[in-house]
């Protein structure tokens, strides 16, 4: 067997097991924490790197674990939608880590640091895992993986606000994995398998006689993943968890963790139930209906937040809306639209918050209303929270506006020309919500310092808290001005999905 | 509806009422260990309805016996990956329980609408 098949794996497995040392190593040798879990999610990266140029030459790679072939033992499958997300998820852990560097021991308590590289690599091994794998049960497990791993994440704070955060979360993805394994329960009742592709053969022959069956199934698992990727009358958890946590944790939480799951819930919807029974069934429509309100709604509490971090994460609210609605629209391009959301927003959320916390770094400021000159204090920080920002809200040029204007063909494709309004409406409370921010960084200046000139300073964050902010928002720009190859990528999994 | 069809499926009623039981313990209890107790009836069900699916009436467990060659057996999959369900439930209610204990003595009452308000 080629080796190139089992490095999926080996990252899963490398990632938990660095994660396990990473307790005892924290005892030991604080100081080589931080170092290893950096270098363990960049190698991960590394390979995820050469298994991303491998799966573009059209390979698929599938590995038996521990030699079972698949419909008995565990397949791992891995095709451009996996291998975009193991890419997309190595990537940015790779750039938050590094931003951990210097940040975590401002935001954290010293002695919970080695907790927080555990939380971190135990909820990226998950998520890789999720993304990876092509059998049901095995999601389950890897969902509770990641979601306890993020939970731990929120709760490494330690403060009474991130605590309660911490259960509210527990209870409630604990719901929403119950609803999930209830789902492939009933899925393993109709057909006997495991394996997504064996399901989706047998489903095929079996689908007339469980009509009802395969409505429940649905239901379980869209209530299921709607509360695990805050959907949004199932989102009441997100903002608080989000908001009160470590910056470095926000950012995994709001940029992946929310994400991993749409992908999961995506495999089980078009490869095992394929796209007939969805769009025989309601659930298009329900989802449809939801990821609307989701784009208004969210928008609109983010518009009432004064703390800048529970504003973003009222924004994933409404984002995640965005993705929902790519997969609702079930059409090439709504879908395309949604996978390059799932992407673009990765790296904006990203960004946001990894600011967020820069400027809480340098000047100690939370509120959106006190970030008056900053713009002149922390140019680059600024800067990169301009580009982001711009992009959220969709101004052409910028990695938003592409995937809002897929979004736009994909409702034209689907025969929903209003959704478009929608798009638009959303976009312009976007901009309510962010340019206010922008426009007191760079046009007013604090209170008794108003009669300072406007000059440029240098920002006085760490080099490697710098860094990452500043690829982020290349990256951002990247995918606004070239989108040609990422979307001739994602295009390739659409077309083998639809 | 037939009565009889219920009766049979009777085992799939009792899953369904433990687990809708176990959610609205979840969501309406304000004390926070009956939460716990109410994620723990919700899963508990769901491993019932595991094991329910894999069962075959007058199965014998999937032991082979040479003296009976062609015994009917039952399938024991679902039972197995319910030993994964047991293990995730179970660190499930211990970091939950874990999470109480710091909230208890951040504001010394388990009770929940003294602090988990909606915001």
């Amino acid at each position: 067997m080629e080796l190139v098949s089992k490095l999926p794996f080996l990252c899963v497995i490398s990632t938990l097991i660095a994660s396990f040392c990473m307790p005892v190593l924290a005892r030991w040798k604080k100081e080589f924490c931080a170092p290893l879990a950096t270098f363990i999610t960049g190698a991960v990266f590394a390979t995820a790197l050469f298994v991303g140029y491998h799966v573009s030459h059209g390979n698929v790679i599938h590995f038996p674990v521990s030699g079972w072939p698949p419909p008995w033992g565990i397949e791992i499958v891995v095709d451009t939608l996996s291998s975009m997300m193991l890419m997309l998820i190595s990537g940015i852990c790779f750039l938050i880590l590094i931003y951990s560097f210097h940040a975590i021991k401002h935001e954290l308590e010293n002695n919970v640091v080695g907790w927080y590289y555990t939380a971190f690599l135990l909820c990226m091994a998950g998520m890789i895992g999720l993304v990876i794998t092509n059998d049901i049960f095995n999601m389950y497990v890897f969902i509770e993986v990641t979601g306890i791993g993020a939970v731990a994440l929120v709760a490494s704070k330690g403060t009474r606000l991130a605590t309660e955060a911490a259960l509210k979360y527990l209870l409630l993805a604990t719901i929403g994995s119950g609803f999930v394994l209830f789902g492939i329960g009933f899925i393993y009742m109709m057909t006997g398998n495991l394996n997504l592709n064996y399901i989706a053969m047998e489903l095929s022959e079996v689908k007339d006689s469980y009509p009802f069956l395969i409505w429940t199934s649905l239901s379980f698992l869209v209530v299921g993943f709607g509360v695990k990727s805050a959907l949004f009358p199932l989102h009441l958890w997100l903002p608080d968890a989000h908001s009160s946590t470590a910056s470095p944790s926000s950012a995994v939480l709001s940029s992946l963790v929310v994400k991993v799951y749409i992908i999961a819930f995506l495999k089980i919807l078009l490869i095992a139930f394929g796209l007939e029974i969805f769009h025989e069934t309601y659930i298009r429509s329900l989802i449809l209906v939801l990821s609307v309100v989701a784009m208004l709604a969210g928008s609109f509490f983010a518009f009432v937040q004064i703390e800048l971090k529970r504003r973003l994460a009222y924004s994933t609210v409404a984002q995640i809306g965005y993705v929902f609605l790519g997969i609702g629209l079930g059409t090439p391009w709504g879908l395309t639209a949604g996978m390059l959301h799932i992407l673009v927003h990765a790296c904006m959320k990203t960004c946001l918050f990894l600011t967020a916390g820069a400027v809480y770094y340098q000047t100690g400021r939370k509120k959106v209303n006190q970030f008056a000159g900053l713009g002149y204090k922390m140019p680059i920080t600024m800067g990169a929270f301009t580009v982001a920002s711009f992009s959220m809200v969709g101004i052409p040029l910028f990695g938003g506006f592409i995937s809002k204007y897929g979004l736009a063909l994909g409702s034209l494709e689907a025969d929903l020309p209003l959704l478009i309004l929608v798009i638009i409406l959303s976009g312009l409370l976007n901009a309510t919500y962010y340019f206010p921010i922008i426009g007191q960084a760079y046009f007013s200046l604090e209170e008794g310092h108003e009669h300072e000139e406007k000059t440029f300073q240098k920002d006085k964050i760490p080099l490697s808290m710098l860094v990452p902010i500043a690829i982020l928002a290349v990256c951002i720009l990247y995918l606004g001005i070239f989108p040609g190859g990422v979307l001739d990528f994602i295009n390739q999994t659409v077309v083998k999905l639809l | 509806m037939d009565v009889n069809i219920l009766l049979a499926n009777f085992p799939y009623l009792v899953t369904i009422v433990l687990f809708a039981m176990g959610t609205l313990i979840v969501l309406t209890q304000t004390n926070l260990i009956k939460k716990v107790i109410g994620i723990n009836i919700m899963e508990t069900a769901i491993f019932l309805f595991f094991i329910i699916v894999g069962n075959i009436q007058g199965g014998v467990p999937p032991i082979f016996d040479p003296q009976m060659p062609d015994a009917l057996y039952i399938n024991p999959l679902p039972s197995c990956l319910m030993l994964t369900g047991i293990v995730v439930s179970f660190s499930v209610t211990a970091f939950a329980l874990a999470l109480i204990v710091k909230l208890y003595i951040f504001y010394g009452t388990i009770c929940a609408p003294n602090f988990m308000k909606l915001k």
